[in-house]
């Protein structure tokens, strides 16, 4: 059994919160600044070859994590090892083994070609100058922008400087690549593109540990997935076994406008529909009550749904049935929304 | 290849990409012919206007200045000024422009030391320094009719070389205060200003108060412009500026171990707070 690609064990990152003025500086006055946990004790083993995914909302303590492990932060407490290497002790080791793609296209010389950002990339990666080419039209090839390769970074869509980093991240012919939130801001087709390649990653043998705030995105793609939230990690399991948490074979969304009498009507029906399915999550605004409800089968209970809301004034507006999702793992465990 | 050779190439890589990226800004390539003439060339013409032609006028400054030839003594001392602010600007510039684009994360991903990053793009910096230094000769032959022997351009071309590991350490020191500051005017604007003010770029350091004048002679840029001066205007050979040159040498040790000491000390501070990457 080969070294698990990254072990983590009781890591911590604490913050301070607020600022320190320069007067207080001079003055040698005592730190008062509130200190807080943005990662707050966090276990976790990715094994070779798969893709591992931390699914967890804005803030929740994606980034830091990434961070820590690629070497750019230091942990207050806790380990990191990466492929055997303590990320502390050895961070060099660590970043010549390591392919990271953190902040995307912000990263990279927008008045260079994408040949020249990676001929620079690729000589800071310490790539044997024979190899160099090779490896180059290699990471181009790999992300689809062979064609592309002498334009300007700055004349590409955002999902092409998107992939260039990725390519770039593939120089040292890394057994481990690290991805933070890779298809956040991209559209569709680039986003869909860009898995594709995370895909092919792990077709040729790398390991993969990435964050994303899609729960698509981490059911889709991920063999494994951490939920992470407030810098703790609440589950830890594959998409499916996570999904099996939640006793019910499906899930519907209704929007039901109220009755007149909003309060009374509301309560009556939520009493209602709570007979029928489990009712995870209701929203009421501008006279429309949104309400999530888990139930064995849709057949069921909808068309007693519809009786209830008829039966206190109500109109049914919108219904939606959809299998369990990551969301509804996400909802169980915190009470809140991905989105939220 | 050794690691030592590959962050050679890592260096070598990193000038090239400045350089690469200049290419993109055409436009900054005429200031490098302009202000080398028009900069020193106001205080030429001032100088004129204050002695009138009086050949007393003259004397006074040729024995404060050690040399009557205002021209030249202003000249040469602005070039090596923009010499050497040239390169103590460019491993600060280059970090703060790394920071602002969002590339230093990435270039601190690597495997490459963080010399490699710290001074190998402002390395790119001794092009326009040495267009510099040729623009000032060919001016003051041309406007002056000042000519500089070639054996003299030759010597001070050495001094120049010489004063290379010291502007570069306090350029570091500079680069490492930027790290800390995330902000790059003040503290370039600063340290600017005390070497024009204490070094004798404009007027002879004679004219400093006493302890003015030992602050000068601790600054390593006092001596290359100095012994540039000695060498182009006074016909001093290599034998009369070794002790400078040997000062120079210690200087710049200290410098740079302070700057390598200093930088270890703030990229570690940069990684516990997460500020590394600040805009
Ligand atoms: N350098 C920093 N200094 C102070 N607080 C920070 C810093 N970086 C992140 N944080 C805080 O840590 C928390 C987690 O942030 P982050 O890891 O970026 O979350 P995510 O990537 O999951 O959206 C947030 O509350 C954020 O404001
Ligand atoms: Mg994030």
């Amino acid at each position: 059994m080969t070294a698990p690609a990254v072990e983590v064990t009781g890591l911590v990152k604490e913050f301070e919160k607020g600022r320190r003025t320069v007067w207080q500086r001079l003055r040698g006055e005592p730190d008062r600044r509130e200190r807080f946990e943005a990662v707050a004790g966090i276990d976790l083993v990715v094994h070779p070859g798969e893709i591992f995914g931390i699914l967890g909302p804005n803030g929740a303590g994606k980034t830091t994590t990434m961070r820590m492990l690629a070497t750019l932060l230091l942990p207050t407490r806790g380990q990191a090892r990466v492929l055997g290497i303590d990320v502390v002790e050895q961070p060099r080791e660590v970043r010549a083994r390591m392919g990271a793609m953190l902040s995307g296209e912000r990263s990279l010389y927008w008045k260079l070609t994408a040949r020249e950002n990676l001929e620079y990339f690729a000589a800071l990666y310490h790539v044997p100058p024979r190899e160099t080419r090779a490896r180059i039209e290699g990471a181009l090839a790999g992300v689809m922008l062979a064609d592309r390769a002498d334009d300007y970074v700055e004349r590409y869509s955002t999902g092409m400087r998107q992939r260039l980093a990725l390519a770039r991240a593939l120089l040292p012919d890394p057994p481990l690549v690290i991805l933070d939130e890779p298809t956040v801001g991209l559209d569709p087709q680039s986003a869909r593109d860009l898995r594709d390649r995370v895909r092919e990653l792990r077709r040729q043998g790398r390991t993969v540990l990435m964050t994303t705030h899609y729960m698509e995105e981490a059911d889709q793609l991920c063999d494994r997935i951490a939920i992470i939230d407030h810098g703790r990690i609440v589950a830890l399991d594959t998409p499916a076994a996570l999904k099996r948490t939640i006793r019910a074979e499906q899930v519907v969304r209704l929007e039901i406008g109220l009755a007149d009498h909003l309060e009374v009507s509301r309560v009556a029906l939520l009493e209602r529909l709570g007979a029928l399915a489990e009712i995870a999550r209701a929203n009421s605004a501008n006279g429309t009550l949104a309400l999530t409800a888990r139930c064995r089968s849709a057949r069921d209970f909808v068309p007693a749904a519809f009786d209830a809301a008829r039966a206190t004034g109500g109109t049914v507006r919108h219904v939606e049935v959809v299998p369990v999702s990551l969301e509804d793992v996400f909802i169980d465990l915190t009470g809140r929304a991905l989105r939220e | 290849m050794s690691l030592l050779a590959a962050d050679a190439r890592a260096f070598g890589a990193a000038a090239r990409n400045q350089w690469r990226v200049a290419r993109r800004y055409p436009a900054q390539w005429l200031s490098f012919f302009f202000w080398p003439i028009l900069l020193p060339g106001v205080y030429v013409v001032m100088g004129s206007a204050m002695a009138a032609g009086d050949p007393r006028a003259t004397d006074a400054f040729a024995s404060r200045a050690g040399t009557g030839d205002v021209a030249g003594f202003v000249f040469v001392g602005w070039s090596m000024y923009m010499w050497l602010s040239n390169v103590l600007w460019g491993p600060a510039m280059a970090v703060r422009m790394d920071q602002l684009r969002g590339t230093l994360d990435a270039v601190f991903l690597t495997p490459s030391s963080r010399l490699v990053v710290l001074i190998g793009p402002s390395t790119y910096a001794l092009v326009p320094a040495w267009i510099n230094f040729v623009v000032m000769a060919v001016a003051l032959r041309v406007i002056f009719g000042v000519e500089l022997a070639p054996d003299a351009l030759a010597r001070a071309a050495l001094v120049m070389a010489a004063g290379i590991p010291a502007m570069y350490g306090i350029g570091a020191l500079v680069a490492t205060v930027v790290l800390r500051v995330g902000e790059i005017g003040g503290v370039v604007q600063l340290v600017r200003g005390v070497f024009t003010l204490a070094c004798g770029v404009a007027f002879p350091i004679v004219m400093l108060p006493d302890w003015a004048r030992v602050v000068a002679h601790a600054l390593p840029p006092t001596y290359v412009v100095a012994d540039a001066r000695a060498v182009l205007l006074a016909g001093a050979d290599l034998a009369a500026i070794v002790p400078d040159l040997a000062m120079l040498g210690l200087l710049s040790a200290f410098v740079c171990m302070l700057a390598v000491w200093a930088f270890a000390l703030v990229e570690r501070g940069a990684r516990r707070s997460g500020m590394l990457s600040r805009y």
